[in-house]
């Protein structure tokens, strides 16, 4: 058909597409039907062997070394591919903050001399996997929840909505739990409160706990609980608990992790809170935000990705909540939907954002939309994507010498 | 030597710490001189490159672009997917029907992984296993991965059709007198098809081939509920993977320890610096993975005068303290070094007390391996040294007393100060065929933590 074909694609070119999240980094090739790692978004000092995590940062110099360290080990320890020269895509949040993608790109251009960088949002690579170009996009990643409607391939920037609810969340409130009546089982035989030992609930430990204990509950038995804690029914109305799991601190001691924290951690995402939002309340409130002709369309193609929506139940009860909410009164005169339907992408829901980004990288056309280094030198900066110049950037000359 | 100068380099390297160019200050063994541009370059300042990838177990060495196609990964080693060791391949016999007699069964040999450390095996992971000692493990495939592909193929002609269109353009563009003609009716069938050819290599023929549009996926409208067991059935902790191992396999991510697969060992590589401003390579290690030799290994312990801190001292506020350093010298030509105070004090945040450096300049001797052999009576007879100043001589060291006023009250006792020494360069000799190599004087500042104030 073309005079292309069999020649090489663009991903012989060894595109890295690197997607720096709050928890975890995932990181691969171009083309690839998955990462080749995904690992945690922190860099441990190699003298103090002190871990910090990437976004935990105080200032830009700080986080300018700590980026150096994350993607040599990206490039030196997994990818195996001498940086120059390269061609990037970074998939990133719309919400990144400005400091955070310029020192990603002055490491990128500067320390590893990459030939050019695409910085893509997340939401809309996540809809590139589906082939389609509507769709409500949800993450839910570790520090917040984010929807954005996409249209036409069209990010609508009035209706972004998010929300601090998400892992982390998670975290703190099986934290709370276990601070507040644990108890921990000694090698001797003792029975001692966790709040004597709070050392120990380590952020590793506590997201262990999550993916191999919790889960999302049943809607209606969510609503009973909420019901028993938020609305004060009486504790008879309870469903009777889960099983507990033995859960070993470390060689000798024992945390017994209950039913109640295993059900009930994970109705923090769904709890309405003052405002009457939750993490679906959240798509609701971003839908109303949308022009009615596109709503149809939209709640028709929800798609969620995040790690934490990997959660067990958690899409069951997603579907659920949203059907409820929506006939309640504060929606059901407006929104004018009443059908929700999901979309599957061909992905694990943590590098769903990331396997948009491995095809935006594997397309022939990846040099004429990113970034070169020669436009990045010359201007010394990085044009954001609400910038109405970006198009003069991407100079045809300089795509062509490369 | 006394055993403390020794644990000074070997247990606290950062105590001497020599300034980069590019303004970090590290210990001399963390640097390298470019012998090109004659400037110390640190790990942070060079270009890294990836030399050659290796498998850490086997050792096998294969090209980038065969690794690249193997996914970074060994074929034949494999690692335990829940403690990361090595897996063994261990031997079992098992009884299997004859081939002569189906009545009768023979004992044939047969192959399964295990690890030494946690007694995982490929059996815990429901694999038969294998009739070859080497294999044959299959790989697990993403169950998605047709329907990635297709979806891809779909954009990539989309790509290919915008990438045209853009070429199209150019080249009308540049045609401007075909416009001319069509305004003049000149434009005929016949016109059409000679320009044609010559585009369609570069353009999809519009009304011929549309890609077509990727094709949708039908939307989910109910997801299957939780297993009613997991409300009543006691969860066993063992049988659950934890986050780590389901990262391992990104693609598959599996939440049971029984779905855990071999994990392919992960190459490692060796990496070559080269210098960013003069693009000549400072550390070049061999091709062979048995090998510990560098081809080119210029860093800076093996080129520049070393200086150490001899003994511990101790120090008191505004109090002349006498502290011996010791300077040796790598190269195998005598060098001469001068010592010089910072000119114009401009870094007084790091120094908190005043130092007298000895104002003779200092002539080390040359570094020679068989020195050690020797009994040392020569090579002292050959400098005339002020006994002020140089305490002792040995083949290529020496040690020198500086004079150390602490000046703040408490904390740590900083000095810092110029060194300037002669250098050969060999590099710039051989490119010159001059039989003596050319006399360069390198200068660098040295900061030295020199212990806590005595309180």
């Amino acid at each position: 058909m073309s005079l292309f074909e069999g020649l090489g694609y663009s991903n012989d070119k060894n595109v890295y597409i690197i997607d720096i999240g709050s928890a975890y980094t995932k990181c691969g090739l171009a083309g690839e039907t998955g990462p080749r790692c995904i690992i945690p978004s922190t860099v441990t000092n190699s003298r103090t062997g002190k871990v910090t995590k990437i976004w935990d940062y105080r200032s830009t110099a700080e986080l300018h070394e700590n980026l150096k360290e994350l993607l040599s080990v990206l490039i030196f320890r997994y990818l195996l591919m001498s940086p120059k020269d390269k061609r990037v895509v970074v998939v990133e949040s719309l919400l990144c903050p400005t400091d955070f993608r310029e020192c990603v790109a002055r490491v990128l251009f500067r320390h590893f001399e990459v030939g050019c960088v695409l910085f893509a949002p997340g939401h809309v690579l996540s809809l590139l996997t589906l082939g389609s170009a509507c769709g409500m996009v949800m993450d839910v990643g570790y520090n917040e929840t984010l929807v954005v409607p996409v249209y036409e391939g069209i990010p609508i920037m009035l209706a972004w909505q998010s929300i601090p609810l998400g892992g982390k969340a998670i975290h703190s409130r099986i934290k709370d739990q276990l601070l507040d009546g644990g108890v921990v089982k000694t090698s001797q035989h003792q029975d001692i409160p966790v709040a004597s030992v709070p050392d120990s609930l380590t952020e590793d430990i506590l997201e262990d706990i999550k993916v191999r204990c919790c889960f999302v509950t049943e809607f209606s038995r969510g609503q009973a609980i909420q019901d028993v804690v938020l609305r004060g029914a009486d504790a008879s109305k309870m469903p009777t608990p889960t099983p507990a799991i033995d859960y070993p601190l470390d060689g000798s001691r024992i945390v017994t992790v209950s039913g109640k924290i295993r059900e009930q951690s994970c109705e923090a995402l769904f709890e309405l809170d003052d405002d009457e939002r939750s993490v679906a309340a959240l798509l609701l409130d971003s839908l109303m935000q949308c022009p009615i002709d596109t709503r149809r369309e939209l709640s028709e193609n929800i798609v969620v990705v995040g790690g934490t929506a990997m959660l067990p139940g958690f899409f069951h009860r997603l579907k659920k909540e949203l059907d409820t909410l929506a006939a309640m009164p504060r929606y059901k005169q407006t929104l004018g939907v009443k059908t929700f339907k999901f979309l599957k992408p061909p992905a694990k829901e943590n590098y769903t954002a990331w396997l948009g980004g491995a095809m935006v990288g594997a397309l022939e056309t990846l040099p004429s939309k990113s970034l070169s280094r020669d436009a990045y030198l010359q201007r010394g900066r990085l044009p954001d994507w609400c910038s109405l110049d970006q198009e003069t950037w991407i100079d045809d000359r300089t795509v062509q010498r490369r | 030597m006394t055993s403390l100068t020794k644990m000074a380099t070997f247990m606290d390297v950062n105590l001497v710490r020599y300034l980069c160019t590019c303004g970090k200050r590290l210990p001399p063994c963390r640097l390298y001189l470019c012998r090109h541009c004659l400037k110390l370059r640190c790990a942070d300042c060079v270009q890294h490159e990836v030399d050659s990838p290796y498998c850490p177990n086997c050792l096998e060495n294969m090209p980038a672009s065969e690794a690249k196609l193997k996914k970074n990964r060994c074929s034949n080693c494999f690692d335990c997917p829940i403690c990361g060791h090595t897996l063994m391949t261990r031997a079992t016999s098992q009884m299997v029907p004859s081939s002569e007699d189906p009545s009768k069964s023979t004992p044939k040999k047969m192959y399964y992984m295990a690890c030494s450390f946690c007694r995982w095996t490929t059996r815990d992971g429901g694999l038969a296993d294998q009739s070859t000692s080497n294999g044959g493990w299959k790989d697990e495939e993403n169950p998605e991965a047709k329907r990635i592909n297709t979806l891809l193929e779909s954009y990539r002609s989309i790509a290919q059709r915008e990438k045209a269109e853009k070429e199209r353009k150019k080249y009308v563009k540049r045609r401007s007198h075909a416009g001319f003609q069509d305004r003049y009716g000149l434009t005929s069938v016949a016109m059409k098809w000679k320009i044609q050819p010559a585009m369609s290599n570069l353009s999809v023929k519009e009304t011929e081939k549309v890609p077509p549009a990727p094709e949708l996926v039908s939307p989910v409208e109910d997801f299957d509920p939780l297993p009613s067991e997991i409300f009543s059935d006691i969860v066993q902790l063992d049988k659950v993977t934890y986050l780590s191992h389901r990262l391992n396999a990104p693609e598959f991510q599996p939440p049971a320890t029984k779905d855990l697969r071999p994990v392919h060992k992960h190459l490692l590589v060796r990496r070559s610096l080269r210098c960013r401003e003069c693009d000549h390579n400072l550390s070049k290690p061999d091709f062979n993975p048995l090998s510990i030799k560098f081809k080119i290994q210029l860093i800076a312990l093996n080129h520049i005068p070393e200086i150490r801190i001899m003994a511990p001292a101790t120090f008191s506020v505004n109090k002349e303290t006498v502290v011996t350093f010791t300077l040796s010298n790598p190269s195998v030509y005598s060098t001469v070094v001068k010592l010089l105070p910072i000119e114009g004090d401009t870094d007084l945040d790091y120094m908190t007390a005043k130092v007298d450096l000895p104002k003779s300049d200092l002539v080390l001797a040359l570094h020679d391996d068989t020195a050690v052999y020797d009994d040392g009576t020569k090579a002292q007879q050959e400098f005339k040294d002020d006994p002020r100043v140089v305490v002792f001589r040995r083949a290529n060291k020496l040690g020198f007393a500086a004079k150390v006023t602490p000046f703040c009250k408490e904390g740590e006792v900083k000095v810092s100060f110029m060194m300037k020494h002669e250098f050969r360069n060999t590099a710039a000799a051989i490119q010159s065929e001059d039989k003596e190599p050319k006399l360069e004087w390198l200068e660098h500042r040295i900061f030295i933590n020199l212990g806590r104030i005595q309180l």
